[in-house]
């Protein structure tokens, strides 16, 4: 099916309509000179007479001529008249250059576009050339840093999408994907999108902006288009980058002569004595070569564009055997069938695979023993990792896997094809009206494949035999997921200019559905030949399989007006309708208003005379979104199934029988953020300094929770989800840019944004507080309560060290009772939050801080000068705690340990207070593991160099560029951990467990053009 | 020439409008939002729904999850009964486990120890489990003989996760319906408060007393499930705790008299999988195969299995909880064949010989294994498919019963009410210890029948709740050198701190937590 369409694909776009020129008509297309992107309502005068004719939503005019014309007045608002003589040529290309550019970029917001400065609600748009020189893995990440309200956490792992966080937290439970549209075709995932065929990210913020989204907004919208053709001699460009990574930071652990030195002082047992001095990190960790391509193809005519862009991406992971590849093919076509009717199409294929990444070598979420990384810390230094093809025996010694052969017993593969695209009719029948329908298909298939090693603790496997790091028979685990979605949307836009009115209405209906099946198929006994890798070879007596499905239904209905006076004043209201099947029938449909208000100041006559600013706005808006990001069952009461039990005994077959054991909310609705957003946007100095200060206060005020409800229900998991929470968000963000141009040869940008958040619970509704981030056996580190931000770290506060016994047993409370019985020299002293000793290990608790940072912030700077180029990305976040789980999750007396704590504890000659003495782990939740999250982060540096043409056109090319980059060179933190940048859900996220090094990359490239 | 321009555009725009009208038409169809849920069984979509449920109950027994969502018969089960009595220690090394199955065998256990939870929630879940089967039970449409034995056997379990949370918890919360809604099952006072501990086994009584009345007797019964006889033997223990011989009395002599059990010849038989519900069994928690799987208790047996340690050497066959004492070795009487039955010994006489198991597989010796002795009736075979078979036998995890009631224990409990009436209780006591190859007593004393009760039920999970029922909990930890056991309050488990947390403390605590 998948070549059949691209083929079709291909021949559409290849087909130009090159209808017979007629005489005394020209045609041309309108394009704005800083992004290349076509100007909608250029006007276009004949020079000297009062015909003319406005461009359309692409840019494109048509005009009929008369002999006696020679030249043509090409005028925009904000942008430098052109005056065009006319020769022979009847297809021209006009590109506009702006006086201020900035104020009248184009903005697409959702189904349709508008002008910046016309714009009512809080978005922010980044560039695809921004975006595309960092070299990073999905377009997102390349977000960090570039606006205020988006917060980006990074992972570095090959293949996966890093978090965005909106301004601020404002779910729990549901899910927190921002909603993606491409080219109109909605989605959660773009890590099929390579960053090289984006033009412009724009990201609706308030709710005012995402509320013609309705029930997806609330996470943020982000509208991504992709490059389109434009007409005139075909265009060849190639770019690519190769470079290196490596791990960001790691954390030096104990050295095997540390490493007994501390066991001995914990545990009072020597270890065995050992010639080996494994550092265990270096043993999992490379540097990894990192490299991509880009060939893009792009045309046309008059009546027909096309562009094709082939990309490539090879990722080696870090940690070693992990690989990522992807291969993107995208071809985007338009036709002008009449002057009236247009169609369009975006296709984009892609195949990824990936290799061993990390999320599949048996990563336990909440820290619990088992996957590489965590081993690699735990794992004692004093065992070799492999000795002429023979593992060490960590598990014999210590229990803890051998970080190595966690990675070599088993391989995963993710193999993922990806076809994407949407296709559009647009139909002008008036000047006033245009009609749009548009149907966009994403259909994924992605096969999983784990095949686990037959290993046998034996002389032939370990140096030394025996231990728990086994698997006495391979096995094959294959899982197939297709999952195929369509949303269909149809628009009709009404806009009439009357004297000083300014109007566009647009009403519009979507549909969409989404369905997904999977199944997976289990056999043992499977050799370890790949070419054996297939289900049929296995022992048929293990088989097992499983399966399942999921589907839901959208249906919208939408309006939007926008009305301006004079430019002056700005009024844009907006509903939308929503329906969805995964809501019960009596909560099925919502409605999602929004109004928008804005005074272009600076646009009044009595400001004309002032030179200061060359724009002035004030804008407010309020608007309502949802998140309908829940299970599509939370409302149906199912049935366990699969409950067996083997009545006969003796090994015999199980009998199927099922549970109800889930107490459900039948009444359960997605989650409705309020907010209100005022804003002042200014320009001045000649826009040479830009910026924006921005309030927000959002609200949500039925956030779904799992309220624990009592075991004694009988409830499998002891929790309920539903509508019990109260959220809410507030925020203020300032952005600030500066660019000047210090003489033909120099100029420079500067800019900065920075975002204060404020989150808080404000209410719980009779629901009960939540309790997560499990770390090993310290249990639960936060706690979403009311008055304090969404998971928010709640531990024992430690407040120093006993430097004697006495001193221990001497710590009572007011009734004389000792507050921690049992304590020595050198254990950490804990504050008795109640006030009733012995200590008590959840009732002691006490709120430090949170994961969410009080202020996140970037700076952005460049320079040209002749031909260099050179660019500066900082990012930085502030105010936030993160939790050292890894340290945390140290759990037996043989596990490894940080090396800087081998010479910092406490002794009697060194009674530090701020660590204990050598201990065997197990040490209780506190604040001894919570740590500032603070840091500042250098996320790009590019170096370029432009050929000029003089030395091109010897080379017969067009341009060349050639650049050298940085990608997170320099982290400047306070956290002794790994990284302060730690992904997870609402309730607990910032706990460093099993978390991807985040990696430094340097590479080098070309962007060429022929 | 305009005018027919006009009229094609507008031709045009007509039908675009009638095309536009016609989706909103068709989205308005609302059978478009009707997704039904995919691939999971709705309370409506099941014709068997019932009876399945009543085989969900029993699946319940089978929770083995004591780190999560709950555990009945698995690790954090025989650490409360067996390695919190004098007949086992944690086993392992002295870090693993420490604050679980730990602090439990030191008697250092808190409110926040996570088997205590998962104990907890295990048996409720078990109990919502029953609890939803009986409601559907109630409107299904099966005829009213089968809906009467189906709701016998559900009742018999409920009853027995009841017995089991009295003797763990003490007085508990009674909940004997299902939650109306999410509402319903966060303000009812019946989820937090404790029901007086005379109601509990007030509905324990009643429940067994049902499956009495309607359950098939043994050898009328598909095997597995549950009869007559265990429910009588059930309800009898249940009278026992209560030192209420004469119903003890009864119904013991009532099974005894129906004919349908007797004792094994071998002992150790009944412990390996050619044993299982054998002419001894009256209740059995089973295990086998699923989904080409080995199907049980999740960790029960390899928590187990003797363990390697730091030493070396071999593939050990597990974690080594759960090690018998000296003070049980010490029990038995010169020639008691059931010590060799439930004791594993590891070779420490330095001649490096081993120790070799029922079915040939040799141990190594001490200077290999951990620690010295090991539970036999929890080991499982996996060296030769004709003496036990398993899905997966490389599994070191391989399921394997647990023998809940048997007929010597109903034995035993005749005997000892025998003797509290002043009836015959050499007769029943002198069938255990004959089997045992022991000499029969003459004059029967309470000594001798704990001391029978205590070596002949070793290790299965009987010993704690034994000793607090006879007030002996106390002394006799003391001897086994659990130092810590505190009279009046570590007969009982604390209620978990985070189930207190969340009724706003209207669940309370166990006294000296």
């Amino acid at each position: 099916m998948s070549y059949k369409f691209l083929i079709a694909s291909l021949l559409l776009a290849l087909c130009h309509f090159d209808l017979e020129a007629q005489e005394r008509v020209v045609t041309g297309r309108v394009t704005a000179k800083e992004d290349g992107l076509a100007l909608p309502g250029v006007n276009i005068v004949v020079q000297g007479t009062a015909r003319g004719t406005t461009t359309d939503a692409d840019g494109n005019f048509k005009l009929d001529l008369e002999s006696k014309d020679n030249a043509l007045i090409v005028s925009f608002v904000g942008y430098k008249t052109q005056t065009i003589p006319l020769g022979s040529q009847t297809i021209l290309s006009v590109v506009m250059e702006s006086e201020a550019s900035q104020l009248q970029e184009v903005v697409v917001v959702g189904y349709g576009v508008q002008k910046k400065s016309d714009i009512t609600g809080a978005t922010a748009s980044v560039k695809g050339e921004e975006l595309f020189k960092q070299p990073v893995l999905t377009a997102t990440q390349a977000l960090q840093g570039k606006m205020a309200g988006v917060q980006i956490i990074t992972s570095g792992q090959p293949g996966t999408s890093p978090q965005i966080r909106l301004r601020g937290v404002s779910t729990a439970l549901a899910g927190t994907t921002a909603l993606f549209v491409v080219d109109g075709v909605l989605t959660d995932d773009i890590s099929n999108i390579n960053t090289a065929d984006i033009v412009d990210m724009n990201v609706l913020k308030d709710a005012s902006s995402a509320a013609i989204y309705g029930s997806r907004g609330a996470n943020g919208v982000i509208i991504i288009t992709t490059r389109k053709g434009a007409s005139g001699k075909i265009k060849v460009t190639y770019n690519n980058n190769i470079g290196f990574r490596q791990a960001a930071n790691l954390v030096p652990m104990a050295n095997s002569a540390e490493y007994n030195n501390y066991v001995q002082a914990s545990t009072g047992v020597v270890p065995p004595s050992s010639s080996y001095n494994t550092d265990w990190y270096k043993t999992i960790l490379r540097n990894a070569l990192e490299q991509s391509h880009n060939l893009s193809l792009s045309g046309g005519s008059d009546k027909s564009t096309f562009l094709l862009n082939v990309g490539y991406m090879n990722d080696n992971g870090i940690i070693i055997d992990n690989n990522f590849k992807r291969l993107t093919i995208r071809l985007n076509s338009d036709y002008k069938v009449t002057d009236k009717l247009k169609l369009g199409v975006q296709t984009s294929y892609s195949n990824s695979i990936n290799q061993n990444g990390f999320n599949n070598l048996k990563i336990d979420p909440n820290g619990n023993v088992g996957g590489v990384y965590n081993d690699a810390y735990r794992a004692a230094p004093i065992i070799p990792n492999i000795v002429n093809g023979k593992y060490g025996n960590t598990s014999v010694y210590q229990n803890v896997g051998n970080p190595l052969l966690d990675i070599k017993n088993n391989s995963v593969k993710v193999a993922e094809n990806r076809l994407q695209g949407s296709t559009f009719l647009e139909f002008k029948p008036v000047t006033w009206l245009t009609l749009k329908s548009s149907i966009g298909a994403d259909w994924r298939n992605s096969l999983n494949r784990l095949y686990n090693y037959q290993i046998i603790a034996d002389n032939n496997t370990y140096v030394t035999p025996g231990g728990n790091q086994q698997n006495p028979l391979s096995s094959l685990n294959v899982q197939s997921t297709q999952t195929f979605r369509w949303v269909w949307d149809n628009t009709a836009t009404f806009s009439k200019k009357i004297g000083k009115n300014d109007i566009t209405f647009l009403v519009g209906t979507t549909a969409e559905k989404y369905s997904q099946t999977f199944f997976s198929a289990l056999r043992k006994n499977v050799p370890a030949d790949p070419s054996l890798w297939y289900i049929n070879v296995g022992d048929a007596n293990t088989s097992q399989n499983d399966g399942g499905g999921d589907a839901w239904a959208r249906n919208s209905y939408l309006g939007r007006l926008n009305y301006s006076y004079d430019g002056k004043y700005l009024v844009t209201a907006t509903l939308r309708r929503d329906g969805s099947s995964r809501l019960p029938i009596q909560n099925r449909w919502q409605n999602y208003p929004s109004v928008g208000v804005a005074w272009v100041m600076s646009n009044e006559n009595f400001m004309q005379s002032q030179q200061l600013f060359d724009l002035l706005k004030i804008r407010a808006s309020y608007g309502k979104v949802g998140n309908d990001q829940i299970p599509t069952n939370a409302y149906t009461k199912t049935v366990a199934l699969n409950q067996a039990y083997p009545f006969a005994g003796g090994g015999s077959t199980a009998i199927n029988g099922a549970q109800i054991n889930q107490i459900i909310d039948p009444n359960i609705t997605w989650e409705i953020t309020e907010e209100y957003d005022l804003a002042v946007e200014f320009s001045l100095l000649k826009s040479k300094l830009n910026g924006e200060v921005n309030y927000y206060q959002k609200t949500v005020s039925n956030a779904l929770i799992n309220v624990p409800i009592p075991r004694t229900v009988g409830d499998a998991d002891g929790v309920i989800l539903t509508n019990a929470a109260g959220i809410q968000n507030k925020g203020l963000e300032i952005v600030l840019n500066w660019k000047d141009k210090l003489s033909e040869k120099l100029s420079y940008t500067i800019g900065g944004n920075i975002t204060l958040n404020r989150n808080q619970v404000i209410a719980l509704n009779g629901g009960q507080n939540i309790y997560d981030g499990g770390v090993g056996s310290q249990g639960f580190t936060t706690n979403t309560d009311i008055g304090h931000p969404v998971g928010s770290f709640y531990v024992l506060k430690q407040i120093g060290v006993f430097n004697t016994d006495a001193e221990a047993a001497g710590y009572v409370d007011k009734n004389g009772n000792q507050i921690q019985p049992g304590a020595v020299a050198g254990d950490f002293k804990y504050l008795d939050a109640k006030g009733s000793g012995p200590i008590d290990l959840i009732k002691d608790r006490v709120f430090v801080g949170s994961y969410q940072p009080k202020a996140y912030y970037g700076i952005n700077g460049s320079i040209k000068y002749t031909n260099w180029d050179f660019s500066l990305g900082i990012y930085g976040n502030a105010g936030n705690q993160v939790y050292n789980g890894k340290r945390a999750a140290r759990t037996y007396g043989t596990d490894n340990i940080e090396r800087a704590l081998v010479y910092n504890r406490w002794t009697p000659s060194n009674l530090t207070q701020s660590q204990p003495a050598a201990n065997v782990g197990n040490l209780p939740a506190s604040t001894y593991f919570v740590e500032s999250g603070s840091f500042v982060r250098i996320n790009n540096i590019t170096v370029g160099y432009t050929f000029t043409p003089s030395v091109l056109d010897r080379l017969k090319i067009s341009s060349l560029r050639v650049f050298i980059t940085s990608q997170n060179p320099f982290t400047y933190k306070k956290y002794s951990g790994f990284t302060a940048e730690l992904p997870g859900g609402p309730t607990n996220s910032g706990i460093e467990l099993s978390t991807y090094p985040t990696t430094r990359t340097v590479a080098v490239g070309i962007n060429l053009g022929f | 020439m305009k005018s027919g321009r006009l009229k094609k555009l507008n031709l045009s725009t007509g039908a675009l409008i009638a095309c536009l009208s016609a989706v909103l038409i068709l989205s308005c169809d609302k059978s478009f939002l009707d997704v039904k849920v995919q691939g999971m069984e709705s309370t409506t979509t099941n014709p068997n729904l019932a009876q399945d449920l009543v085989t969900g109950v029993y699946s319940s027994l089978l929770q083995g999850d004591p780190f999560g969502n709950g555990d009945l018969h698995g690790l954090a089960f025989y650490s409360a009964t067996s390695i919190m009595s004098d007949d086992a220690d944690k086993g392992s090394y002295a870090a693993d486990q420490a604050t679980t199955a730990g602090q439990m065998d030191e008697f250092t256990i808190t409110p926040t120890n996570q088997f205590c939870n998962t104990l907890w929630s295990g048996h409720y879940n078990g109990i919502g489990a029953a609890n939803q089967a009986l409601a559907a039970l109630a409107t299904a449409s099966i005829t009213a003989s089968t809906k009467n034995e189906l709701k016998a056997e559900v009742l018999f379990l409920r009853g027995y996760f009841y017995f089991n949370l009295v003797r763990l918890f003490g007085a508990v919360p009674l909940v004997l319906s299902v939650p109306k809604d999410a509402h319903d099952a966060n303000t009812n006072p019946v989820y937090q408060t404790r029901a007086p501990l005379s109601l509990v086994y007030d509905s324990i009584v009643k429940d067994l007393q049902y499956a009495i009345n309607n359950l098939p007797i043994k050898s009328q019964a598909s095997v597995g499930h549950a009869t007559k006889g265990a429910a009588q033997a059930m309800l009898a223990k249940v009278y026992l705790y209560q030192n209420q011989w004469n119903q003890v009395l009864t119904l013991t002599n009532e099974i005894i008299a129906s004919g349908q059990y007797q004792l094994v010849q071998d002992y150790s038989s009944q412990f390996k999988q050619a044993g299982n519900n054998s002419s001894e069994s009256i209740f059995e928690i089973e295990t086998g195969k699923f989904n080409n799987s080995n199907f049980g208790i999740n960790n029960c047996t390899v928590s187990q299995g003797p363990r390697v340690g730091g030493k070396g050497g071999w593939n050990d066959l597990g974690w080594g909880f759960n090690n018998p004492t000296l003070s049980l070795i010490n029990s038995y009487e010169p020639g008691d064949g059931r010590r060799a039955a439930t004791i594993i010994f590891i070779d420490n006489s330095g001649t490096h010989k081993g120790t070799v198991l029922w079915d040939g597989f040799r141990l190594p010796s001490s200077d290999s294994v951990q620690n010295l002795y090991y539970n036999y009736k929890a080991y499982t075979s996996s060296t030769n498919p004709s003496k036990e078979t398993y899905a997966n036998p490389g599994d070191k995890d391989r399921p394997k019963n647990i023998i809940v009631l048997r007929y010597a224990d109903v034995l035993l409990m005749n005997a000892e009410a025998a003797l509290q009436t002043g009836g015959d209780a050499a007769t029943p006591l002198n069938l255990v210890r004959q089997r045992a190859g022991l000499p029969a007593k003459g004059a029967v004393t309470f000594t001798a029948i704990k001391q029978e009760r205590h070596v002949e039920l070793a290790m299965e999970e009987d010993r704690f709740w034994d000793l607090v029922r006879w007030g002996d909990a106390a002394s006799a930890m003391h001897a086994a050198g659990k130092i810590n056991f505190v009279p009046g309050k570590n007969e009982l488990l604390p209620i978990p701190s985070s189930q207190i947390l969340l009724s706003n403390g209207k669940l309370t605590q166990n006294p000296g937590y």
